[in-house]
C-alpha cells in the first residue's frame, strides 16, 4: 500500500509489546469487514432469509440469486450504461485534465487568476448546483443521454493538479531540447510529458472511474428513461420495487460492488496517491 | 528479441494480466453457455416404490419474481423418462400427475443460465394410488 | 542533469537576446498563447457550465417565480420569507448540522487507527487496506448493506443485541424518530473512516522521526510525545480532514435517500435531500434554488470559521 517508512516509531515499539495493537486492529478490521460478510452471506443463503434467529453461516448456499439478478432485471443494460458513462468520463478526464495542466505549466498572463478560479471552484460542491445543472443540461438537450450523464464529470480540478504536479517535475531542459529539435507542442505532450507521468494518468483513470461509477445523485436527476439507468439507479429502483423481500437485492449489491473493489485492490497505490495529493493541494 | 521482452513484461503487469484473465474467463463461460443452452431437461417419474411410471403428464411452470405461469407439458415414455426440449427459463418448477395415481410435489429446478441443458438426479415421485 | 543543464536557459531571456528574430518570436508567442487557451477551454467550459453558471443561476432563480413551462416573474425575497416559516427547512438544517458530527467522530476514530497502523506492527499494510476498503464503494450499495444490518426482524444489530439480552424488543432503527439519523451517521462513519485514516497517515509520515528520538532521550513519556509532538504537528492534517469531512457530510445525499428516504416524517432528512425533493418531486424549482443559496452560504461560513479556528493553516495548504 503506502510506502512504509523504514524507521517508523522504533523507540516506542521497543518498549511496548505489539499484541495489544494487534488485538485492537483485529477488532477494527472485524468491524470494517462484518457488513461485507453479512451481505455476502445473505446473497448466498438458500432458505428464507427472514427466519429469526438468522444463521451466522450461509444455509444451503447457492448462487442462484445472482442468476436471478442477471435475468429478472436488465442488469446487462445497466452495466452497459454504467460502463459507457464511466468510459466517457475517464477518456475526457485523461485528455482534458492533461491539456489544462500542461497549459498551467506555461507562463502566461492570467495564469494566477485561472489557478485561483480553479481553487475556488473546488469549494462549490456539485450538490449545490443540481437545480441549474439540470436546467442547463435540459437546454443542451442532453437529458437521458450518456453525454449528459458524463458531462459534469468531464474535468476534475483535483486531477488537473495531480497532472500539474507531475508535469512540473519534468525537467525544463528536456522540454526545451525537444522544442529545439522541432517537436510540436502536441508531440511534446504525447512523447515526453505523458510517458513521464504514467502514474498521474493512472490516478486520473482510477479517480474518474470511481467517481462516475458511484455517482448517484446526478443520474437520478437527469435520467427518466429506464433504458438509460446506470447501476446505482437500478439498485435503488430495485429497492423501491421489491423492498428487501429477496436475497437477489444483496446479490445485486455484491455484483455492483465487485468492479470497484477489484479495481481498488489492483491500483491501491495510485488511488491513495491521488486522494492524498488531491487533498493536500486544496 | 526486444519485442518478446516487451510482451512478457506487459503480461506480468497486473493491469494487463487481470483484464486478460477476466476476458478469458468470460469468453469461456459464454462459449460454454452457447454450447449448452438447447433448453433440454431430462428426468424421470417414479412411484414411491421406485417403479417408473409411463404416461404421466409433467407440467412445466416458469418462475418469475412474483409470478408463476404454466409453460407446457410433456408425457413420460414407457421407461418413465421424460424429455423437455423447449425450456427457455433459468428457474422452472416441475410437477407430474397421472389419473388415478395422484400428483407429485413441485420440484424447483434452478439453472445457471437460461435454457441450460440438465438431467435431473431426483425423480418426480407420484404417491402410491389410493386404494 | 549534466549536459542537459547547459541548455537550461529561461526561454524569455533567450528570446530577448535574439532581437533579429523578435518578429518570429512574437508570432511564436502569440501561437503559444493561443495554444494555452485552446488547451484550457474544455476544462474551463465544463467548470463554467456546471459550477460557476449554476451558482449564479441559483441566485437569480431564488428571487424568481419560475416554472418549467410558464413565464418567470421577479418576486424579491418571497422564497426566503417562505423558508423562514418553513418547518421542514429548519428540521433538515438541524439534521444536517447534527449529521456533521460524523466528521469529528470519524476523525477521532481514524486518529487512533492511523496511529496504530503507523507503528511497526506486522501486516500493517493489510490492516490499512481493510480499513480503507469501504471508502471507494458505491454509497447506494453501502446504504442497502446497512439497511439490512439495521433490519428490525433479522438485522445483525438486533440479532446481536437480542442474543446478548441487551434489549427485549427488537429496535426499529430506521423507523424510529430518535435512532434513524444516528443510524445513518454510523454508516457514514464506517464508509469514510478509511479516507480520514489516509489523510492522517500522510500527516503522521511527514513528522520528522528525530523529534521523537530527541524527546525519548530527554526522557519524555509516550503520552508527552503524543501531546507535545504528534498532535501539534498533525494539526494541518486533522484540519484538512475536518474541512473535507464537513463539506462531504454537509452535502450528503445518497445514504439517507436509500436508507430512510428522510423518514420517519423528516426526522432524518438532510438539506440536500430536501432540495432534491423540492425541485424534482414537488416541482418547486425556484424554492429549491433559494434553499441551495442558503446552503451554499452556510457552507462558505463553516469553511471560513474552520479556517479561522485553525489559525489559517488551510489557506497555506490550499494556495500551494
Amino acid at each position: 500500500m503506502m510506502s512504509a517508512r523504514p524507521r517508523t516509531a522504533i523507540a516506542p515499539a521497543r518498549r511496548y509489546p505489539h499484541w495489544p495493537i494487534h488485538v485492537a486492529l483485529l477488532l477494527v478490521s472485524f468491524c470494517m469487514l462484518v457488513p461485507f460478510y453479512w451481505v455476502l452471506k445473505t446473497s448466498l443463503t438458500g432458505e428464507n432469509i427472514f427466519v429469526y434467529p438468522p444463521s451466522v453461516w450461509p444455509v444451503a448456499p447457492h448462487l442462484f440469486y445472482y442468476v436471478d439478478v442477471w435475468y429478472y432485471i436488465p442488469f446487462a443494460r445497466y452495466l452497459l450504461n454504467s460502463v459507457m458513462v464511466s468510459g466517457l468520463a475517464i477518456g475526457a478526464n485523461v485528455v482534458f485534465n492533461a491539456m489544462a495542466a500542461y497549459a498551467l505549466t506555461r507562463q502566461f498572463r492570467g495564469r494566477g487568476l485561472i489557478i485561483t478560479l480553479l481553487l475556488s471552484c473546488m469549494m462549490i460542491p456539485f450538490q449545490t448546483t443540481i437545480v441549474p445543472a439540470y436546467l442547463i443540461t435540459g437546454k443542451l438537450g442532453l437529458l437521458n443521454s450518456y453525454l449528459g450523464l458524463a458531462l459534469p464529470t468531464f474535468s476534475t480540478i483535483v486531477c488537473i493538479f495531480v497532472y500539474k504536479a507531475s508535469f512540473d517535475a519534468v525537467p525544463r531542459s528536456l522540454i526545451d531540447a525537444a522544442r529545439i529539435d522541432g517537436l510540436s507542442e502536441l508531440q511534446i505532450i504525447m512523447k515526453i510529458m505523458v510517458p513521464l507521468s504514467t502514474s498521474a494518468v493512472a490516478t486520473n483513470v482510477i479517480l474518474s472511474f470511481i467517481w462516475s461509477w458511484n455517482n448517484f445523485l446526478w443520474p437520478l436527476i437527469v435520467v427518466r428513461d429506464p433504458q438509460m439507468q446506470t447501476l446505482p439507479l437500478g439498485l435503488s429502483r430495485f429497492l423501491t420495487y421489491h423492498e428487501n423481500t429477496t436475497g437477489a437485492l444483496y446479490a445485486f449489491c455484491i455484483m455492483v460492488l465487485l468492479p470497484g473493489i477489484v479495481l481498488f485492490l489492483l491500483a491501491q497505490k495510485e488511488f491513495i496517491r491521488g486522494l492524498t495529493s488531491g487533498a493536500t493541494k486544496g | 528479441m526486444k519485442a518478446k521482452g516487451v510482451v512478457s513484461r506487459a503480461l506480468r503487469n497486473r493491469f494487463v494480466m487481470v483484464p486478460l484473465v477476466l476476458t478469458v474467463v468470460i469468453g469461456g463461460w459464454n462459449a460454454y453457455i452457447a454450447l449448452h443452452s438447447d433448453g433440454i431437461v431430462r428426468g424421470r417419474v417414479v412411484t414411491t416404490d421406485g417403479a417408473p411410471v409411463a404416461g404421466a403428464t409433467v407440467h412445466i411452470m416458469e418462475q418469475n419474481f412474483t409470478t408463476n405461469s404454466e409453460r407446457g407439458k410433456v408425457v413420460t415414455g414407457s421407461d418413465g423418462r421424460f424429455l423437455i426440449t423447449d425450456n427457455r427459463s433459468h428457474n422452472i418448477q416441475l410437477r407430474a400427475d397421472k389419473a388415478g395415481m395422484g400428483r407429485s410435489e413441485q420440484q424447483v429446478v434452478r439453472l445457471f443460465f437460461r435454457a441450460q441443458n440438465v438431467t435431473l438426479d431426483a425423480p418426480l415421485v407420484l404417491p402410491t394410488p389410493p386404494r | 542533469m549534466g549536459d542537459a543543464g547547459t541548455i537550461q536557459v529561461p526561454r524569455a531571456s533567450r528570446r530577448r537576446n535574439v532581437p533579429r528574430r523578435a518578429n518570429a518570436a512574437g508570432s511564436k508567442r502569440r501561437r503559444e498563447l493561443l495554444l494555452v487557451w485552446v488547451f484550457l477551454v474544455p476544462s474551463l467550459l465544463v467548470f463554467f457550465l456546471y459550477r460557476v453558471l449554476p451558482l449564479i443561476w441559483n441566485l437569480v432563480l431564488s428571487f424568481q417565480e419560475f416554472s418549467l413551462f410558464g413565464a418567470t416573474r421577479f418576486i424579491g425575497f418571497d422564497h426566503y420569507v417562505d423558508m423562514w416559516n418553513d418547518d421542514v427547512f429548519w428540521i433538515t438544517l438541524r439534521n444536517t448540522l447534527l449529521y456533521m458530527a460524523s466528521a469529528p467522530i470519524g476523525i477521532a476514530l481514524a486518529l487512533a487507527v492511523s496511529l496504530m497502523v503507523n507503528s511497526e506492527v506486522r501486516g500493517r499494510n493489510i490492516y490499512r487496506t481493510i480499513v480503507f476498503l469501504s471508502y471507494p464503494l458505491m454509497t447506494v450499495a453501502v446504504g442497502i448493506i446497512w439497511r439490512w444490518l439495521y433490519d428490525e426482524k433479522v438485522g445483525l444489530f438486533n440479532f446481536v443485541l437480542r442474543s446478548l439480552h441487551l434489549v427485549d424488543q427488537p429496535l426499529p432503527f430506521l423507523q424510529s424518530f430518535e435512532l434513524a439519523l444516528p443510524a445513518v451517521l454510523l454508516a457514514n462513519v464506517w464508509q469514510i473512516l478509511g479516507f480520514y485514516m489516509i489523510i492522517l497517515l500522510a500527516g503522521l509520515q511527514n513528522i520528522p522521526q528525530n523529534l521523537y528520538e530527541a524527546a525519548s532521550i530527554d526522557g519524555a513519556s509516550r503520552r508527552q510525545q503524543f501531546v507535545r509532538i504528534t498532535l501539534p504537528l498533525l494539526r494541518p492534517a486533522i484540519f484538512l480532514a475536518f474541512v473535507i469531512g464537513i463539506m462531504t457530510s454537509f452535502t450528503s445525499f445518497d445514504l439517507v435517500y436509500v436508507m430512510t428516504q428522510g423518514g420517519p416524517s423528516h426526522s432524518s432528512e438532510l438539506l440536500v435531500n430536501y432540495i432534491y425533493r423540492a425541485a424534482f418531486e414537488l416541482s418547486k424549482v425556484d424554492y429549491a434554488a433559494a434553499l441551495t443559496v442558503v446552503q451554499f452560504l452556510l457552507l462558505v461560513v463553516l469553511t471560513w470559521l474552520g479556517n479561522r479556528l485553525s489559525g489559517g493553516d488551510a489557506g497555506a495548504v490550499e494556495s500551494e
